[in-house]
């Protein structure tokens, strides 16, 4: 099924991008996101946010003087921990961009679905820790209302007013991810017209000690971050990151017809298991068939797509699991360019299949795709050839992004760039 | 308003359930927890699973010796945390009672969506009881791979050896409904042939002190809609629906409990805590659009009903807004009166309820009530379980967060 044919169901809802809203560690809107990921800059460096004394992890993807206020105005962020507060302030940017002001959000319902492997542990195992050591009538109010792992969301919507479906969606690494697939198909069903979705987790104490106890981050020298490069053959783990990366989703028609900007559209979504949990041979078959799957949902051959964003971040077996399963699902694409800004940004968790998704499309739009920093050898084969360290000219209007979790879960996604005029002449019938 | 909201565009196969697990305080097995409630059955006893002589309160509603192994063939129960055991156990159980085959479905056609509240909630507070007696070295791997709440969908989908799509959808305590409602969208759309959705929660001190901070907690038990209410009582529990195409179902010889009509989710986006009339009415409102049902034809009503002052007052206004004169002739009772909150998993078990009233036109009662509330003066079943024709049951359940989220079952029509 080709593009083309999907119009000859009369009642096929499509779904567009008209603004995105991200906070990361390489900057706060996707232009400079693309930027610095083009130039292969480094979102890591030592954590302020806590401690890392006794700690074996001592570098994230940290937000760096986060400042809320400076997007929000003079504001009483007291109620929200900071998971909450980037999703916020993501919020408020694709709003901005995508023209949802206050008085259309009061008048429409306007939807959010959000990502997170943790919501906030640390706003959980504050609360639970005060209790601990004060008493239980010591444990605050406002803490206990948060430590729900759909705080974040419920927080935004208050934000923003949002009075449309209000959903969390978890799967650790891939919820971001998840997230769009599960707003993308409320609006292909009629459910909803405006969804707003992504991904969101913060860096803590909790986490990141966590994460260092299960062996799952790379080593640290003494000048940083160790070698946490994905798909190359010297890697050996991961480096936490944090974030907030969301998407504005629309149906096509209502969005062009309020003139709304329009960046691209998610084709289509493929979502399964891999049951060895991530630690078996079946793994490579689980992202093989999602891969699929977002193909198959699409309309699209794998001959179609012209570039990749991996979930890819730096661990030994996921990144070999991953790289064999893409390379089965786009079969013969083997130069097909593939990047992975996990080697930049960390692995974001929640953010991170929101992140994939951003940086993609703005690459679809610019031509121009991000390397993997730090890539010196890829490991033999792995069946990819189009791994560069290097940024790349990519001339081409489909792209997939997939991600792979850490414990069996599997989302792919598939976008196309595309801008009002060329939507509005294949809505008018014209393409 | 849900004005500009046009007609679905893919997918109306009709879904219905042809399976019940459900692990709860007052029983295990859809057999015996549906004659338990049914009967006015009290889970409600002194917490044991953490020392509660510094708190005010001491009731919970936990499930008393439960032993997960008959219900594992290939997980290590030790390597899973509680919330993960009880949403085995329900799956399992629910597979059984849908004389399901495992092996006669395509793994990949197959998968699980499960909501949940706080996930495996005694990892982390582990890890706090670790920090604070300084002892931070001994957390092991296990926090991370055990806690983060998809685990549970995780496990269950390992466990079964289901490959099909897997959610975990964290919507607090209407997080059972949203799950469902996601399952179901998945079964329309043509993306599995079977899925298994339900919720888990286990007994959590953090969740606990959270609601005893809030003065929330009712002493002894928990009575819904009754003038002198006093609170809700924490809980725990795990159920899980197999949810199938109907021409699946009937082509492998298997009557339906009931049908999924539809469902409406709507954001209160107006306080963390406390629920509003407008949101939960919206939530039904699109739940009946979306079953193209007028409220006249529910016959039941599963309120969320926790048996604080507010919930029971503002959730009786929601009705009477959507439902009007109707209100007053529809059966709306709350199984929390028996089972306390069992948080995620309560939609779930509550969902169960709701299929199973509309199978067997039997009604659970609101148990210990005593006296009317002229605020919440519908017809809340009290006490005693009711025989009475059900041919649509409603599902409502109301979270933090402003999550509202409404599932109609029917008696399936074949």
């Amino acid at each position: 099924m080709s593009a083309e044919t999907s119009h000859q169901e009369p009642a096929a809802r499509r779904v567009v991008v008209t603004g995105v809203g991200v906070v990361s560690p390489l900057g706060d809107s996707p232009r400079d996101l693309h930027a610095a990921l083009t130039e292969g800059a480094s979102g890591f460096r030592a954590v302020t946010l806590f401690d890392t004394d006794g700690l074996g992890a001592r570098h994230a993807g940290e937000v760096a003087d986060f400042a809320p206020e400076s997007y929000l105005g003079r504001v009483n962020l007291r109620p929200v921990d900071r998971t909450a507060r980037l999703v916020i302030v993501a919020a408020h940017l694709a709003f901005e961009e995508s023209g949802w002001t206050r008085e259309l959000r009061e008048e429409h319902d306007v939807g959010l679905v959000l990502g997170t492997m943790f919501g906030s542990v640390h706003t959980i195992s504050s609360f639970d820790r005060r209790a601990l050591v004060a008493g239980p009538s010591y444990a605050k109010p406002f803490d206990f209302a948060n430590s729900v792992i759909n705080a974040a969301a419920g927080q935004t919507a208050i934000w923003h007013a949002l009075r449309g479906i209000n959903s969390t969606v978890a799967g650790g690494t891939t919820a971001g991810l998840q997230a769009l697939a599960y707003a993308a198909e409320v609006i292909r069903t009629g459910r909803a017209d405006a969804v707003l979705a992504g991904g969101a987790d913060e860096l803590c104490f909790e986490s990141l000690y966590g994460f260092h106890q299960t062996g799952q981050l790379c080593s640290e020298g003494d000048g940083g971050a160790g070698h946490a490069v994905p798909f190359d053959a010297r890697r050996d783990g991961m480096v936490l990151g944090e974030g907030a990366g969301l998407l504005m989703l629309e149906e096509a028609g209502s969005a062009l017809e309020r003139g709304a900007p329009i960046l691209g559209e998610i084709r289509g979504h493929g979502n399964c298991y891999d049951c060895s949990r991530g630690t078996g041979e079946s793994a490579v078959d689980a992202v093989e068939r999602a891969v699929a799957l977002a193909l198959g949902d699409a309309g699209v051959s794998a001959g179609e797509i012209g570039a990749v964003s991996a979930a890819g971040n730096g661990s030994v077996l996921g990144d070999r699991h991953e790289a064999l399963g893409l390379a089965a699902a786009l079969g013969g694409r083997a130069d097909l360019p593939v990047t992975a800004v996990k080697s930049m940004l960390g692995e974001t968790l929640g953010a991170s299949g929101a992140f994939g998704t951003i940086a993609l499309l703005e690459s679809l739009r610019s031509g121009v795709l991000p390397g993997i920093r730090g890539l010196e050898e890829p490991e033999e084969g792995l069946g990819l050839e189009g791994l560069s360290p290097r940024a790349r000219e990519i001339e081409t209007r489909l792209g997939l992004i997939d991600a792979v979790g850490l414990d069996g879960n599997v989302c792919a996604l598939v976008i196309e760039r595309i801008d009002s005029e060329e939507l509005s002449a294949q809505l008018s019938g014209g393409a | 308003m849900p004005g500009s909201i046009g007609p679905r565009s893919i997918g109306r196969r009709r879904i219905v359930v042809t399976g019940i697990g459900a692990v709860t305080p007052v029983g295990a097995g859809r057999e015996e927890v549906w004659e338990n409630l049914l009967s006015g059955s009290s889970g409600f006893a002194p917490v044991e699973s953490f020392d509660t002589s510094r708190y005010n309160v001491h009731a919970g509603a936990e499930i008393k010796e439960f032993d997960p192994a008959p219900y594992f063939s290939r997980l290590d129960p030790q390597t899973v945390g509680r919330a993960t055991q009880l949403a085995i156990a329900a799956a399992r159980q629910a597979v059984d009672d849908a004389d399901l085959d495992l092996d006669s479905v395509e793994p990949e056609r197959a998968g699980v969506v499960m909501g949940t509240t706080s996930g495996e909630p005694r990892e982390v507070e582990s890890f706090d009881d670790r920090y604070v007696a300084e002892e931070l070295e001994q957390v092991g791997p296990e926090f991370i791979t055990r806690y983060p709440c998809h685990v549970i969908a995780g496990c269950v989908a390992s466990e079964l050896q289901l490959a099909g799509v897997n959610a975990m959808i964290p919507a607090a305590c209407a997080a059972g409904n949203y799950a469902l409602a996601h399952a179901f969208d998945v079964l329309r759309a043509g993306r599995a042939d079977v899925m298994l959705a339900g919720g888990a929660d286990s007994f959590s001190r953090i969740t606990y002190t959270g609601f005893a901070r809030l003065g929330a907690i009712a002493p002894e038990v928990c009575q819904p809609f009754d003038r002198n209410r006093k609170g809700m009582i924490p809980g725990e529990g795990a159920a899980v629906l197999v949810l199938e195409p109907l021409e699946r179902a009937l082509e492998r010889g298997r009557q339906p409990y009931a049908e999924v009509a539809g469902y409406g989710l709507s954001c209160d986006a107006h306080h963390m805590t406390a629920a509003h009339p407008e949101g939960a009415a919206r939530a039904m409102q699109r739940a009946l659009s979306d079953s193209s049902r007028q409220p006249e034809a529910v016959g039941y009503i599963s309120a969320h009903g926790t048996g604080t002052a507010t919930n029971d007052r503002l959730e009786t206004r929601a009705v009477k807004r959507v439902f009007g004169d109707a209100a007053y002739k529809v059966p709306m009772s709350s199984i929390k009166s028996m089972i306390g909150h069992t948080m995620g998993a309560a939609s779930a078990i509550e969902a169960a309820v709701c299929a199973l009233a509309v199978a067997t036109d039997r009604i659970p009662p609101t148990a210990h009530f005593e006296e009317p509330d002229p605020e919440c003066d519908l017809d809340c079943v009290p006490n005693e379980a009711r025989e009475q024709r059900v041919d649509m049951a409603m599902n409502n359940a109301y979270a933090f967060g402003g999550n509202n989220a409404s599932v109609i079952f029917e008696k399936c029509r074949t």
